[in-house]
């Protein structure tokens, strides 16, 4: 298997898309935690401001959901779907492997996405004279849950990417719900709480550990456990489903 | 054991059957020739051969077991489809050591096959710029990988210039001397005549024949083509020495059983003027439209 996801990896980092949605994830970080910084102002009753900017690194998680969407997909696209299956003819090793290296590529996106929020916003913080200290327990919770969405994030993808062939479709499809439809079904009288607290959104909110609306969430190891059994959900059927697929192009 | 077996393989897509129970077998150091048509069915019955496609009904092997069941999959068969896939984005040499990576085999291992099909200088370059020939080089590289025992390669020959075309004969030739055996798919007979040891022949996912290529060239027939003002006379010197003449289009005469060199004789020995002497038997085309009844449908 180790070689099955060293090739994986190779395929994710000879491509310019990888370098592209990468730059662009932690370009956006960038701004986000260095304008903040610069810019926001703290009042007695928001979260530390060490805090809300350490999270900024979360925008990296539609990335690496994209990522782990191509994985599949782009193989079928480009066809390159038929030598890899003539190297490694077990579809459930190839989809393994996949994941494997999807969640390794979303756990270093997050450690330099992390980093990179880190290391912009508290030199600026102490510059303006704004502690940036959130303390351990904080910085572990933002960095433990931020880290684990992204990884979950790529294998959900890796599942969308492997029901739905189409590159662009599969990759609508997987944004669209969580960023448009599920907030729109939030909206439903009554069953929308529900949608919001164990939906995708609802699961990567609680897993993250954002300070925002935390009181109508999953504690954080409830919605890291939830989010977890939805990449398991993806990924076995994904898994069915190549399975059963004839693969002609 | 035979190295490949299809036996009684039907496939069917919706309401097409593409592949309607068909059975051949391929040994060890053969070169086999599948020819047929454009949609014959050639590429589904390679593709089920290789576990992408699931049959509707029989089975297809490599060495008795099915691709999937393989346990050195890339050591024991070699395959090139559509002229190899690549993402346009990365270069030839990333390809080929993505898969040599999944394959286990090594990087210098992949880098002296891009040398071997004269690749070297074009490994570096993104895919998306590769000419069709190119890409089908790229592909026999992979193939190559795992330096298998058995290779399949599907229409090898699209895309080549004639000199491709002939690197890649003698190519499969050396690897067919080897022990090795190669299943190569076309649908033009004349590509794999001086290549092939024996030929498949499917039409509408039927076999329509199999024979060694030495038969099938016997099918094409001997015959000569006369034309001239003394193609009279000559008909009744041929015909007194017992041969059979049909006229021709334009006074010209076919003599059916008598090769170039004994009319040529028969000509000289009664001073007969002719102005044109040639071999007349069926092309290999013919032979081929003649199984496959694909000339009277027009171009596919």
């Amino acid at each position: 298997m180790s070689r099955l996801v060293r090739s994986e990896l190779l395929k994710l980092r000879t491509t310019r898309t990888f370098l592209g949605i990468t730059l662009a994830a932690l370009g956006l970080i960038a701004l986000a935690a260095g304008v903040g910084a610069a810019a926001s102002t703290y009042g007695p009753s928001d979260p530390s401001p060490g805090r809300d900017l350490l999270e900024a690194g979360g925008i990296a998680q539609p990335f690496s959901l994209v990522l782990g969407v191509l994985a599949v997909s782009t193989e079928f696209r480009h066809g390159t779907i038929t030598p890899s299956l003539l190297t490694v003819p077990r579809r459930a090793r190839l989809v393994i492997a996949k994941l494997i290296a999807h969640g390794v590529a979303g756990l270093v996106l997050g450690l330099v996405a992390f980093g990179l929020a880190a290391a912009l916003a508290f030199p600026i913080l102490s510059a303006r004279g704004i502690s940036s200290d959130l303390g351990f327990e904080a910085a572990f919770e933002v960095l433990a849950g931020g880290l684990a969405c992204l990884v979950l994030l790529a294998a959900i993808g890796v599942g969308v990417g492997a029901i739905v062939r189409n590159q662009v479709g599969a990759v609508m499809v997987a944004l669209g719900w969580w960023i448009v439809v599920e907030p729109l079904l939030a909206a439903i009288p009554k069953v929308g709480d529900s949608i919001a607290k164990y939906g995708i959104d609802g699961a990567v909110n609680a897993t993250s550990a954002t300070s925002l609306g935390a009181e109508a969430e999953l504690g954080q190891v409830a919605g890291g456990l939830l989010l977890l059994a939805y990449a398991a959900i993806f990924a076995a059927v994904g898994i069915a489903v190549l399975r059963q697929r004839d693969v002609t192009a | 054991m035979s190295a490949i077996a299809v036996s009684n393989l039907s496939k069917r897509f919706g309401d097409t059957l593409a592949v309607d129970d068909l059975s051949f077998t391929v040994d060890p150091g053969r070169i086999v020739g599948f020819l047929g048509p454009n949609g014959a069915g050639k590429t589904t019955t390679l593709r089920a051969l290789l576990g992408l496609i699931r049959p509707s009904a029989g089975s297809a092997t490599i060495e008795g077991v099915a691709y999937v069941d393989l346990a050195e999959p890339t050591a024991t068969v070699g395959a090139v489809l559509d002229g190899g896939s690549l993402h346009p984005g990365r270069s030839g040499r990333n390809h080929l050591r993505s898969l040599a990576a999944a394959a286990g085999v090594s990087d210098a291992r992949a880098d002296e096959l891009l040398t071997l099909v004269s690749l070297g200088d074009a490994a570096d370059r993104r895919a998306g710029s590769y000419s069709l020939g190119m890409r089908q080089r790229l592909g026999l590289a992979t193939a190559l990988l795992g330096d298998p025992r058995v290779l399949i390669l599907d229409e090898p020959a699209n895309g080549l210039d004639p000199q491709g075309i002939r690197w890649l004969r003698d190519f499969l030739r050396g690897l067919a001397g080897e022990g090795r055996a190669i299943l190569v798919s076309s649908h033009v007979l004349a590509e794999v005549a001086q290549t092939a040891d024996d030929v498949v022949v499917i039409h509408r996912g039927r076999s329509v024949a199999q024979a060694t290529m030495a038969e099938l060239m016997a099918q094409r027939g001997d015959g000569v083509r006369v034309a001239g003002p003394d193609t009279a006379r000559l008909t009744e010197l041929l015909e007194a020495g017992g041969a059979s003449v049909q006229p021709g289009t334009d006074g010209a005469i076919l003599v059916a059983d008598r090769t170039g060199e004994q009319v040529g004789r028969v000509i000289a020995e009664h001073a007969v003027v002719v102005s044109e002497l040639t071999p007349a038997g069926q092309s290999l085309e013919d032979v081929f439209f003649e199984l496959t009844g694909s000339g009277e449908e027009g171009p596919s």
